[in-house]
Parts: structure tokens; C-alpha cells; sequence
């Protein structure tokens, strides 16, 4: 099984790979991307200044278009850009000019300057100049108007593998803490329609398949095809609708995932709180796959029914649920098992949809607010993550398989 | 005795049967016929439902300014802008702009002359808002200002519910059936390839198979939207279309795949091979007809998914701008004042979508069981 595992993980390296490159290629070539959206700024900065000159090339100058492309890594190659971000080759994340024993402001209300000392430089706190700091890099440079300079230059691996996605530019948060303060939000709601999905729709399959062609079978299949055209998130509306507001039954609360005090509240005021802003969402989430779902198990169940081999066991007079439970439901549940990776999926598709039907600070929302806000760091980290979750979901997938179905496992 | 020759009939090709057993699917088969007169239906909407005169008559010329938006399909108006008529040439003093024909209407009621006008049945055009002196978020069944009632109430913009709902109807069966045809030019081509030729070329696309369909799609379409950013309803109408085309053929690719394995290894393609029938003839005229089952009857279940993810879209932000019918956008419009109780701006559109979903999948539920006819028999 480990061996298994193990396999399977290493044949998904190289599909990270190819979604990374997808997703990198679509940050770097996309019209409007973040680099354009920075230079369409500065052009807007420069001609407001520069008194309407009408050429928009002359209006910036290249000096100011150089140090972009360097804090987009733009003046490397392809490559190098891609190893910078996926945070396997260092990148630039700090870079200043200038001059021999210049004072200048690198952040944090820190002042530095620059020394020659032998063949190298050295840097040191302006405040304080006998401490050298080190970490730095020293590059030749040139001033706009041709005095030599020095550039210092700050390295670093930051990129997807060190969790470094950036600041987020709204929020003016790492964008990781961002994600982290607001994905078990989103995993909640898809935890909990995740067991009701599966408990619910193995349950009423079994009863659809033991009873086919009957009056249940027939109601319950045309409450599944009603289910299976309304997206979730349509029903959460529709719901919201009808529990929240005075149209019906306002018994629920109005969107969110939790009240206004609820820091206040003791810890089962809390499980009640949560529970009572769950019901509605959950019950869109659990929508998004109830009609596959249920179908599957039931045509499942069927098909297996029909073998040989359930002949054989009610033959011998085995009980009819024995046979049932213990030697039709293992080979049914197969298929089931491979859908578990499908419906991760699905719950992360949905989670933008109902997250924002229902107002509620999940990842979705929030990445659909960047997209608007064209927060980048924020769009490109979650794209990468839901990357991550349908390669974790592709493996459960297989794992779960290999679980219920011996012939699997040692191919 | 003529009866019995009778009986020696030509026996039903494979697809006369599902045809037969489709047609003796009552729900799918009734659904199919209601959706095709709709949508045809829909076509003529300009001359059903307009803001726009059947017929003026003026001074003794005659004028049909609702027939020009026949021939300019809707989505088609915001491409070539349609040449109106201005309130001038009509009478309607000092209006240069295109002429407001339910006051002309009036107009020459008061006059008492000879002139007068046909209006559409509903008399309220898919564009017109608060500046075309429509009032928002008027409820149901009222009328304002003495005219004609508003059978869904009006939006936001003060545009027709009702008026839009038909509108945006047209649009998504469009989009649907144009994402639909698109999935699987690009799809069944690519899945057979990889199906028969296997080998190398197998292998890599099945790699860049599972990249592609690893990524998360519907966000990656809302980036590339937001984005670019096109301007105009067609322009924005095409780059969704193209853009859900690039994700969506995966399904029929991989399910043509397995059929072209299968149907390769069959006698009858060794029997074509041996007698040396071109390859391209083997593909075409013996494999693909074949391997179509599972392709014709995904097709519904393609159409249900291209309407869902236009509405979702809509719905986002990121799929038709307003003023462009779309139900999603009514229904965001809803939902960000659901304290206010605008429930028709959620009901109505929801309801349209679920309708049109649902005839769908009676449609393709049909389809599926007269293609497919699998009997269960429960041994015990």
C-alpha cells in the first residue's frame, strides 16, 4: 500500500508541473496582467506630470521601465522566472541604487550606505556605522545621468514552494496568512457536505436500487432530476429567499457564517451559533453533487446485483441483507470511491458561487473579491492552491479505490 | 389479405428504433418539442415583444421599425448598431434621439388624426432603462405612470424583468448549443487520434489531459475575463464561448478515447484493414459511427452545463455585462438586496433557468434510455 502511495505521489510531480506552467504562463503572458497593470499606472503617473505629452513611450522613462521589469524578474529568461516563482532559484526581493557613501531609506525607517572595502563592498547602518549588515549582493550601475552607482541587491527564495505568494495588495497582508485565516472556513462547509452528500446518497442509492421501477424509485428520480438542474448556489438563493427574508419564513440568518458577537459567546453558544449559519449553505453544498452521487450508487448496486456471483450467494440461502451489504456492497462502493476526488472539486468550484450567495469570508469570496479588486497575489495563490487540492483529491481518489478494491493495489 | 403483405416490412434500422423508443419516452420527447418551438419562438421575440412599433403609419408613409431588429438578432444589436428612426421624422417634436414609440402612440391618439401605431404585444424592449423614463424595482403585475402593466416588475436599470427573461433565454440556449458544438469539434477529433493512432501521441496527450483538467477551470476563465475585458456584448458573448470551449472538450475526448480502443481492436476494422480500405475511410465511415453512443447521449448533459455556467458566470460578474439579458445578473442584483425583498429578481430568472435545465435533462434522460436500453434483472 505504501508502495502504492508512493507511486501514485510521484506521478503527480509532473502534473503540478505542467498546471504550475500553465498558471505561470497565464501570470506572465496575459494581456492586462500585473506587470502591464503596474506600467499602465506609471503611465498614468508620468503623463498627469509631464504636462500631456501626447507619445506615451516617451512619457516614462527607461530607467523607471527597467527597475519594473527587475521587480518582475522581467529582465531574466523564461526559465529563471518560472524557478523565481515557483521559489526554487532566488529571486530578487529587494533592490536599491546608490551612491558612495549615500544615505538611503531601505524600509522599516532603516538608513543604509555603501563602502568599498578591498575588491568588495560592504553595507552599513547609517545610524550605526560599525555594524555591516550582510545578505547583500552589489551590482555596477549607472545614474540617468552617467555617474556610476552601486546597486544592492537582496536574494531570496520566495515562491510557491516556501508558501511565499506575496502581499496581498489590498489587504497589505502576506497573502498566506490571508488564506490561512480564511481557508478552514471553506473546509468546514466542504467537510460537512462532504459526509452528508456521501452518508445521504449511498443511503437513499441502496433504497433506489432495492426498489427499481417502484413508486419510490420513480418519485425519488424525478426529485434527483429536478435536483440535478438547479446549481447550488442557485438553490442557496432560493433558500435565502425563502428563510431569510420577510417574503416567507424568516427563520435564518441573513448570509454569513457566524453572528457579529460571536467572540463573546461561550463555547456552546459558539457550536450553536456556527450550526444555526451552516444550515442553509451546507444544504446548497450538499445539492451541488446529491443527483450524481446518488445515481451512481444506485446503478452501481445494480449492475452488481445482477451477477453471478449474488445468485450463487442467495443459492446457498444466504439473508438477503448479508448479501446485500456484505458481498454486493463491496464491489458497488467502488465506483463511489473513485468520485471522492471528483467531488473535492466540485466543492471548490462551488465554494466561489455559494460563498458569495451567502456573503460568507471563505477563500472563494475572497478570491473572486481579488479578482475584482485585480488583487493579484491573491489570484494566482489560490489558483496554485486549488491546484494543489485537485491533485490531494486525485490521490485520495485513487487511494480510496485501492482501499475497497484489492486488485488495484499491486499493479 | 393485403394485411399480410403488409407484414413484410423492411425491419427498423438501429436508429429507427431509438427513435421509436425515444418518442414513446412521453416527458423527454414533449420537453424536446417544447424547447424547439421556444427557441424558435425566441427568434421572433423583437416582433413580439418590443419597445420598438410593429407599424407606424405617418402622413401617409408607413414605417416598420420592429422588423429591422428581426434581422439584427439580439446579441448581434450591440455589433452593428441598428439605424433608428428619430422622434422627428414621427412627429414626436424634438426628440432627435431614436423616437419613444409608446408615447407616439399616445400621441396620436390625442391628435385624433389619421396617423397611428401598432405596438408589439408587450410593449417593452430588453435594453430600455431608468433614462428611457422607466422606473426600478417595480414589483410584479403593476402598472406606473398608466402604462401597460409589467408582467415581472422591472430591475435595477429599470429594465422589464419579464422582457429580459425571454431575451436572456435566446442567449444561454445559444451559447449552449454553440459551446456544445465546439466541445466536440474539438474533442471527438482529438479523442479519436489519441483512441487510434495510441503510442506516443497517446501517451503525451493523456499527460497534457490530466494537466488541463486538473486546473481549476471556472477560475481560470474568470481571470482570463477580467483580464482582457472585452468591449460589447458579441465581443465579450464570443470570448466566453472560446474560452469555456479551451476547457470543456476534455469529457468527450477522453470518452471518444476509450471507444475508438475498443472499436479498433473489432473484426469489422481488421476485416477493412485487410481488404486495404484507406485509413481515413476506416476512421470516418466504420470507427466514428460506431463510437458516437456515449457522445450523443452526453450531448444534453453538455447543453445543461454550458447554460449552467453562463448563468454562474452572469451571476459572478464576470460572464455578459449589463444591460445584456442574462439571468445570473438579475439574480446577483437580488441577492446583494435581499433585505429589501426584490424577490422577483430572483425568482423569475432562477425559475426560467430551472425550466429550460429541466426540459433538458428529460430531454437527455430519453435520449440516454433509448440509446442505451440496459434491463436489470434482480436474481435471487
Amino acid at each position: 500500500m505504501l508502495q502504492y502511495f508512493l507511486r501514485r505521489l510521484l506521478l503527480t510531480i509532473p502534473t503540478f508541473f505542467g498546471c504550475t506552467i500553465v498558471v505561470f504562463m497565464i501570470v506572465q503572458m496575459a494581456p492586462g496582467g500585473p506587470f502591464e497593470q503596474r506600467m499602465l499606472q506609471l503611465r498614468s503617473i508620468s503623463q498627469e506630470g509631464g504636462g500631456g505629452s501626447m507619445t506615451s513611450n516617451q512619457t516614462i522613462p527607461q530607467s523607471a521601465i527597467d527597475e519594473l521589469k527587475r521587480l518582475y524578474h522581467y529582465d531574466r529568461p523564461l526559465y529563471e522566472q518560472y524557478a523565481i516563482w515557483l521559489g526554487i532559484w532566488p529571486g530578487e526581493v529587494e533592490s536599491f541604487k546608490l551612491k558612495f557613501g549615500q544615505k538611503r531609506l531601505i524600509g522599516n525607517g532603516k538608513y543604509v550606505f555603501v563602502e568599498k572595502s578591498g575588491d568588495t563592498y560592504v553595507v552599513k547602518d547609517a545610524d550605526n556605522p560599525s555594524v555591516i549588515i550582510e545578505g547583500w549582493e552589489f551590482e555596477k550601475a549607472v545614474s540617468d545621468n552617467n555617474e556610476p552607482m552601486i546597486r544592492i541587491v537582496r536574494k531570496k527564495l520566495a515562491g510557491i514552494f516556501t508558501f511565499d505568494f506575496g502581499t496581498s495588495y489590498k489587504f497589505r497582508k502576506p497573502v498566506i496568512e490571508l488564506i490561512v485565516d480564511r481557508l478552514p472556513i471553506s473546509v468546514q462547509f466542504g467537510v460537512i457536505a462532504f459526509i452528508l452528500s456521501y452518508s445521504v446518497c449511498i443511503y437513499l442509492g441502496i433504497l433506489k436500487a432495492l426498489n427499481h421501477n417502484s413508486k419510490f424509485d420513480f418519485v425519488s428520480s424525478t426529485l434527483i432530476f429536478i435536483a440535478y438542474s438547479i446549481p447550488g448556489w442557485a438553490f442557496g438563493a432560493v433558500l435565502l429567499l425563502l428563510f431569510s427574508t420577510d417574503t416567507f419564513l424568516p427563520i435564518f440568518p441573513l448570509g454569513g457564517f457566524q453572528s457579529v458577537d460571536y467572540d463573546t459567546f461561550t463555547i456552546f453558544e459558539k457550536i450553536l451559533d456556527r450550526a444555526y449559519h451552516f444550515v442553509l449553505p451546507s444544504l446548497a453544498y450538499v445539492l451541488a453533487g446529491f443527483a450524481s452521487l446518488t445515481m451512481l450508487m444506485k446503478n452501481s448496486l445494480l449492475e452488481t446485483l445482477s451477477q453471478d456471483y449474488i445468485r450463487t450467494a442467495y443459492a446457498k440461502g444466504i439473508r438477503e441483507t448479508r448479501v446485500i451489504w456484505l458481498h454486493a456492497m463491496r464491489n458497488s462502493i467502488i465506483p463511489l470511491a473513485a468520485h471522492i476526488g471528483g467531488i473535492i472539486a466540485i466543492f471548490l468550484a462551488g465554494s466561489y458561487l455559494i460563498e458569495t450567495a451567502f456573503n460568507i469570508d471563505g477563500i472563494g469570496k475572497l478570491t473572486i473579491e481579488a479578482i475584482r479588486s485585480r488583487d493579484y497575489p491573491v489570484v494566482f495563490a489560490f489558483t496554485v492552491i486549488s491546484v494543489i487540492i485537485t491533485l490531494v483529491g486525485s490521490i485520495i481518489s485513487d487511494l480510496a479505490i485501492a482501499t475497497v478494491d484489492p486488485r488495484i493495489r499491486f499493479k | 389479405m393485403s394485411k399480410s403483405k403488409n407484414n413484410i416490412e423492411k425491419p427498423l434500422t438501429v436508429n429507427q428504433r431509438r427513435w421509436r423508443k425515444f418518442k414513446s419516452l412521453k416527458r423527454g420527447y414533449y420537453s424536446l418539442i417544447i424547447l424547439i418551438v421556444l427557441y424558435c419562438l425566441s427568434f421572433f421575440l423583437p416582433i413580439l415583444v418590443n419597445n420598438r412599433a410593429l407599424m407606424v403609419k405617418y402622413e401617409g408613409n408607413y414605417y416598420f421599425p420592429a422588423f429591422k431588429d428581426l434581422v439584427y438578432v439580439p446579441i448581434l444589436k450591440n455589433f452593428v448598431d441598428p439605424p433608428f428612426i428619430s422622434g422627428n421624422t414621427l412627429g414626436q417634436e424634438g426628440n432627435e434621439a431614436e423616437c419613444r414609440y409608446r408615447d407616439l402612440d399616445e400621441q396620436y391618439e390625442r391628435e385624433n388624426s389619421d396617423n397611428y401605431v401598432i405596438m408589439p404585444l408587450y410593449p417593452y424592449g430588453p435594453y430600455e432603462g431608468i433614462s428611457d423614463g422607466n422606473k426600478e424595482f417595480v414589483p410584479p403585475f403593476q402598472s406606473i405612470d398608466g402604462m401597460s402593466p409589467r408582467i415581472f416588475g422591472t430591475d435595477d436599470g429599470g429594465r422589464d424583468v419579464f422582457v429580459r427573461m425571454l431575451y436572456a433565454f435566446q442567449i444561454s440556449i445559444t451559447f449552449a448549443l454553440l459551446l456544445t458544438i465546439l466541445e466536440f469539434l474539438i474533442g471527438i477529433p482529438i479523442g479519436g487520434m489519441m483512441g487510434f493512432f495510441g503510442g506516443w501521441f497517446d501517451i503525451l496527450f493523456q499527460r497534457f489531459l490530466e494537466i488541463w483538467g486538473s486546473l481549476p477551470t471556472l477560475f481560470l476563465i474568470i481571470i482570463l475575463k477580467s483580464l482582457i475585458e472585452p468591449e460589447g456584448v458579441i465581443a465579450q458573448f464570443i470570448m466566453l464561448l472560446l474560452l469555456l470551449s479551451l476547457f470543456v472538450w476534455l469529457s468527450p475526448a477522453v470518452q471518444v478515447r476509450a471507444q475508438f480502443l475498443r472499436e479498433k481492436t473489432r473484426d469489422y476494422v481488421a476485416a477493412a484493414v485487410s481488404i486495404g480500405v484507406p485509413t481515413s475511410s476506416i476512421l470516418f465511415k466504420h470507427i466514428l459511427p460506431n463510437s458516437l453512443v456515449p457522445i450523443v447521449t452526453s450531448l444534453p448533459f453538455a447543453v445543461v452545463g454550458g447554460i449552467t455556467a453562463l448563468v454562474s458566470l452572469d451571476f459572478l460578474g464576470f460572464g455578459l455585462t449589463p444591460p445584456a439579458p442574462s439571468w445570473g445578473n438579475m439574480v446577483s442584483v437580488g441577492l446583494e438586496r435581499l433585505s429589501d425583498g426584490y424577490w422577483w429578481l430572483i425568482v423569475v430568472p432562477l425559475s426560467a433557468m430551472f425550466l429550460t435545465l429541466i426540459a433538458v435533462v428529460f430531454i437527455g434522460e430519453a435520449i440516454r434510455e433509448a440509446f442505451d436500453p440496459k434491463v436489470f434483472s434482480r436474481l435471487r
